[in-house]
């Protein structure tokens, strides 16, 4: 359990990250907020990930791959979300994604 | 197509066609009119065609191509009928020679062993003179073999044969012959039919001509029957003289093709074609009541006979398997010598007699039978063979065996000897429908509804005696109780038919009803033996008939269309040629000496003498007969005389009355020739020796006439002097005729409308008819009416509630059926719809459309997940 007591403070830090990341999202209504809250919740993950490779005897190739994994994925996320942001500006003259909401049942 | 030298009976076919071809011809013109006439108005070329096929009223063309075909064959005919008479004369003398060879060899058989043994005791004797007998025996054979092929070359020459329909029985079935298998369309010219052929071509071919005048209204593009009442007025039509024509011409074929029939299958064929033909022209004024009545009436009467005839058919053909004159006679009459040897019986039957025989016992081996005349059976014998190949004969005395069906007289049949009565009766009634005799006389005189020229052609001088014809032909087929049905159905006609004539005021009625009596004369002479009396009374009446009505055709033509003899008289001065051939009718039908009529009636009296001499309890089949003679004479000369002397009645139909056109009066002068000449014969003062008589006589009357007449046969030729009583008896008869019908209709000494005063009762039944119309209306067309009202009540009320009780039920059963559909099956498939709508409908409320909701959802929804998986894994017991 010692062994294992740093770990701990990194997993309360990710979850905390994890959280903010979720609040961020669900509260803003700017889409470039939205993102943030969403890099929030990914790099949340990869401290979770790089935490338990190192503290961890059996995650120690597994959490470095997944961490490099979850950071090229957040940087073609990015990529793609802010060019849907662009391109929903374009048509809707605003990043409001609250007025996102031509696809409602 | 073999040669006309060769196969010179091949005329009477080809004038059997030409008829057929001028129909066929004349109803492909009147198809395509037909067809055309709808587009004349609007195509040119459809009314050219329509207009060069004779346009909307045919002209006299039909009439040229009809004509011109009857007479064409009625020139073959001549031809051929020369022809035949030479041929036939040959052939009576190869087979005289023939049959002479053949009773001389087989004579040493007959006496058996002993007279062998006489014949081995002398042969050293003479050696020279036997050598001489072989050389004149084997000389003899040769000539014998030459007259056999000789008489089967002539034989084969006349007759001819087609496969029409043929069944093949089944593989185990092969050699069972007994059943029929082939029908054949063939053609046999005997005396009989050569005779007839020429008869019915010339007569028709008269007719025709006749007809040209007749008909001459029926040319007008529009007609005016006087007879139908229509709201308008009188009924008005297109003139119908092709169609007229057209049906002659059918009729002709059809005539013919009876005549030339080998077997009874055409014969039947053509007889429903002539009652077909028939029924066509006595409605050829279809629009009268009356005429389309009475062709009703003619031809469901004759359906009364066809329907014994077919019964007859089937018998014959179940037992003796062939339609074929030759073979059915020569299967059910007796050879006259026994090829086989398997009739061993004690006495030999007579040649050409139906032999009966009493079943004995059925063993395994075959069926044992005795010959008996009383038998229950009567035999069958094998198949015909060609004459002159007959090596056998009759046994002579030997055992009480009959006849056995062992292989080697396979063919030796049996027929129940009822059976073969019900055959003949039955061919018989089909003959009693088409010639109108009793009881089914009533169809004929109605029958006169048709136009003059169909009354001569087809209800006097041919058709009717094609009854006569039949009965002739297949005599060899009746047995004797069958022959003494027709002598008396005969009788009874003859007397019934003449007693109406007495009375009636219509002149075509009173020769309708002469008609029947003479038909029956026939009937009475083939029933009673007089089998050539019977059938040259056949050819004489047809030609006086024909000429009678022909003559009373233009009588009513001549008063334009006036047939009520009480509206004429004093007519002779209009028409002198009319009147004069008429006379000559008149008096050939009395039977005044050496007009055909006598011959033929003396004949046909002599006959029925003979047999009620020999048959004392059948005294009336002579009586009858001799009485209606006189009747006869009276009831024509009262015709003749109401029609053409003394005051005139009507002073319209007088004053507008006039002599025929040439087209008329030529076939009325024709046939008085031939009814004067036609039977005449050397000398003429002896009815025995009429040509025509004779030749019927010699080559054409079956053998087995003088078998079952023996007795009354040899009677008459044993007492010449029965000839010339019965004949002068005969002329009393009419004598007193004649002199009645002067007393009262020429000299008017007694007032006719007297004389039926002192009979009301009589001159009433007579004028009924004697109620037959009435009889069968009571019991058969009013039982039938009501019948028919109650199958059709029955119909309306029962059938047709089923049906609607059926239907209500259907209804019903559907109503409820519907209700479980909409209310069961709709519903809970509509609740399965509405459920799944308010759930779906509740369920778009989660779509805000903010993503932030997601988000919420999102995390929620996880942190859900996670916590029920903690939950799980803890109550699973381990962290």
């Amino acid at each position: 359990m010692n062994e294992l007591d740093p770990l701990l403070g990194y997993l309360c830090l990710a979850a905390l990250l994890f959280t903010c990341g979720v609040v961020c999202m669900a509260t803003k209504r700017n889409a470039i907020g939205v993102l943030i809250g969403v890099e929030l919740v990914l790099n949340g993950a990869n401290v979770n990930f790089v935490a338990f490779s190192r503290y961890h005897p059996n995650f120690q190739v597994e959490g470095m791959i997944f961490a490099l994994f979850v950071i090229v994925m957040a940087a073609g996320e990015a990529a793609i979300a802010l060019a849907i942001v662009l391109n929903f500006y374009n048509n809707h003259s605003t990043v409001d994604v609250d007025s996102a909401d031509e696809l409602k049942g | 197509m073999p040669d006309l030298s060769e196969k010179p009976g091949l005329l009477f076919v080809l004038a059997t066609l030409l008829p057929l071809a001028g129909f066929t011809l004349l109803l492909t013109v009147a198809a395509i009119r037909w067809a055309l006439r709808p587009y004349a108005a609007e195509s040119p070329t459809a009314d050219a065609v329509f207009k060069a096929l004779g346009g909307e009223v045919t002209g006299r063309g039909p009439a040229y191509v009809a004509l011109g075909s009857i007479a064409l064959a009625f020139l073959c005919c001549v031809v051929g009928f020369v022809w035949f008479c030479i041929d036939a004369a040959h052939m009576h003398h190869l087979e005289h020679d023939i049959r002479h060879y053949e009773a001389e060899h087989a004579e040493p058989h007959h006496h058996g062993p002993g007279k062998a043994k006489k014949k081995a005791k002398d042969e050293p004797a003479d050696e020279a003179a036997k050598e001489k007998a072989a050389k004149a025996k084997a000389d003899a054979k040769t000539k014998h073999d030459q007259n056999v092929g000789d008489y089967n070359r002539l034989t084969k020459n006349w007759e001819g044969a087609l496969e029409w329909a043929r069944i093949f029985p089944s593989k185990d079935n092969v050699a069972d012959t007994k059943h029929g298998t082939l029908l054949t369309l063939g053609f046999r010219i005997d005396m009989l039919s050569a005779v007839m052929f020429v008869m019915v071509t010339l007569i028709a071919t008269l007719i025709h001509l006749f007809s040209i005048g007749y008909m001459s209204e029926e040319l007008q593009e529009t007609v005016e029957d006087h007879e139908v009442h229509t709201a308008h007025g009188h009924y008005h039509r297109r003139g119908r003289y092709g169609r007229f024509f057209m049906f002659l011409s059918l009729f002709c074929f059809s005539m013919l093709n009876l005549i030339l029939a080998d077997n009874l299958f055409q014969i039947f064929v053509s007889w429903e074609l002539v009652g077909i033909c028939s029924y066509l022209l006595i409605g050829f004024y279809f629009e009268r009541t009356s005429a389309s009545n009475a062709a009703n009436k003619a031809f469901i009467t004759n359906r009364v006979g066809d329907a014994g005839f077919i019964i007859g058919l089937l018998i014959v053909w179940t037992y003796f398997g062939t339609f074929n004159f030759q073979e059915i006679f020569s299967r059910v009459r007796c050879p006259e010598r026994d090829a086989d040897d398997v009739i061993l019986i004690n006495e030999k039957p007579a040649g050409h007699s139906i032999v009966r025989a009493k079943t004995d016992r059925v063993l395994k081996t075959g069926r044992f039978v005795k010959l008996d005349s009383n038998g229950d059976v009567a035999l069958i014998f094998p198949r015909e063979r060609i004459m002159g190949n007959v090596p056998g004969h009759f046994h002579g005395p030997s055992s009480t065996t009959a006849v056995h069906d062992s292989p080697r007289s396979r063919e030796y049949g049996f027929i129940p000897y009822w059976l073969l009565v019900v055959a003949g009766l039955g061919i018989f009634l089909g003959c009693v429908g088409k010639s109108a005799q009793f009881p089914l006389q009533v169809w004929l005189p109605d029958a006169m509804e048709g136009p003059t020229p169909v009354s001569a052609l087809i209800h006097a001088a041919t058709m009717v005696a094609a009854g006569v014809y039949l009965v002739g032909r297949c005599y060899p087929l009746f047995t004797p109780e069958v022959l003494l049905t027709i002598a008396y159905i005969g009788g009874i006609t003859l007397f019934v038919a003449a007693s109406i004539a007495m009375v009636v005021t219509d002149i075509k009625k009173v020769l309708a009803y002469s008609t029947v009596s003479q038909l029956g004369y026939m009937m009475l002479a083939l029933g009673v033996g007089g089998w050539t009396a019977g059938l040259l009374h056949l050819l004489t009446h047809a030609f006086f008939k024909a000429l009678l009505f022909l003559g009373s055709g233009s009588v009513i033509y001549g008063c334009h269309h006036q047939q009520d003899m009480l509206k004429m008289g004093g007519l002779f001065d209009k028409m002198k040629i009319t009147a004069l051939t008429m006379l000559v009718g008149v008096l050939a039908i009395a039977g005044t000496p050496f007009f055909s009529g006598w011959y033929s009636k003396d004949e046909i009296l002599v006959a029925a003498f003979g047999f009620s001499m020999t048959h004392p309890q059948h005294f009336l089949l002579f009586l009858l007969p001799l009485v209606t003679a006189g009747i006869t004479t009276f009831y024509m000369f009262r015709m003749w005389f109401m029609t053409f002397t003394g005051e005139p009645r009507d002073e319209h139909v007088y004053k507008h009355a006039e002599e025929t056109p040439w087209v008329m009066t030529t076939p009325l002068v024709i046939l008085a020739i031939f009814s004067v000449g036609v039977a005449w014969g050397w000398p003429p003062h002896d009815p025995e020796h009429s040509w025509l008589g004779q030749q019927l006589h010699h080559y054409s009357q079956p053998a087995a006439v003088d078998v079952d007449f023996k007795a009354s046969h040899e009677l008459l030729h044993g007492t010449p002097s029965y000839h010339t009583m019965v004949g002068m008896l005969a002329l009393a008869v009419v004598a007193i005729g004649v002199a009645f019908a002067l007393v009262l209709y020429y000299y008017n000494v007694l007032d006719p409308n007297e004389a039926v005063e002192q009979f009301p009762g009589v001159h009433k039944f007579l004028l009924h008819k004697w109620y037959f119309d009435e009889l069968y209306s009571a019991l058969l067309v009013r039982p039938g009416l009501i019948f028919a009202h109650w199958c059709s009540g029955f119909d309306t009320i029962v059938i047709n509630g089923f049906v609607h009780l059926v239907a209500k039920w259907n209804m019903f059963v559907s109503y409820v059926s519907g209700l479980f559909d909409k209310g069961i099956i709709d519903g809970s498939v509509n609740l399965l719809a509405d459920v799944s709508y308010s759930v779906g409908n509740w369920l778009r409320n989660l779509q805000t459309g903010y993503l932030r909701s997601y988000v919420l959802f999102l995390a929620l929804a996880a942190m859900a997940i996670w916590m029920l998986l903690y939950a799980w894994a803890t109550a699973m017991g381990g962290p």
